[in-house]
């Protein structure tokens, strides 16, 4: 399964720390367009360099779902950036 | 006391935050400690499924701290789909390696060797510790 939302924190010095919540569902549903060109994108290339379509398109998708847990939380003295994917 | 903590009320101490402001970097602290990591003998010996990189630093006078956390799962795609890189792309990868000083020949590295090698990543615990900071990359 596909991540289903990604968090967002930064936290600037003297600021309030910012969240946000993305939920991937809904960025996919939104930019459905631009996806299915990104994708006859990569079709088209993958023709033109020789590369397995099918297993290209099921190597994208395994990557996708694999993003699930990863966080990356950054941090200097009082700024901060967390993301994380779930 | 921890160093961080001690840095504010050292800040606040010459004037140069208000109290409010140390109070609100203190919970920024506490809120955003990582929970003590797991040392080597106590990680859970069942499959890993998480890599994770923790940096603690101190950069400029202020703590740095770096805290990823990867699934294996991703490595595992990651390598699949490298496998799919054409051969002409891996020889032009090959000689840019080659001109920047790194000999390896990507075209002998096979997708079972490195899914072999992420197998076996939880058994690897690397722990660096300076003065400056210390580093730990292990699977959880």
């Amino acid at each position: 399964m596909i991540p289903q939302l990604v968090t967002v924190r930064f936290t600037r010095p003297r600021g309030r720390p910012v969240r946000i919540w993305i939920p991937v569902l809904l960025v996919v549903l939104v930019g459905a367009p631009i996806l299915i060109l990104a994708v006859l994108a990569g079709i088209v290339a993958c023709l033109v360099y020789g590369i397995a379509v099918a297993r290209a398109l099921a190597g994208a998708w395994r990557l996708a779902c694999a993003l699930r847990g990863t966080r990356f939380d950054l941090a200097h003295g009082s700024t901060s950036v967390l993301v994380s994917i779930r | 006391m921890n160093e961080d903590r001690k840095s504010i009320l050292s800040l606040l101490a010459e004037g140069k935050i208000t109290a409010d402001e140390a109070e609100r970097l203190i919970t920024a602290l506490e809120r955003g400690r990582p929970a003590a990591a797991p040392s080597a003998e106590t990680l859970p010996k069942g499959k890993a499924k998480y890599l994770r990189v923790m940096v603690d630093a101190r950069e400029d006078g202020e703590p740095s701290r770096v805290n990823v956390r990867v699934p294996l799962q991703l490595l595992r795609a990651g390598v699949k789909l490298a496998a799919l890189l054409p051969p002409p792309a891996l020889n032009r990868a090959n000689a840019e390696l080659a001109k920047s000083g790194w000999p390896i020949d990507l075209t002998q590295l096979k997708p079972e060797q490195l899914e072999e090698l992420i197998d076996h990543l939880h058994d690897v615990t690397v722990e660096v510790d300076d003065p400056a900071g210390t580093v730990r990359v292990f699977c959880e």
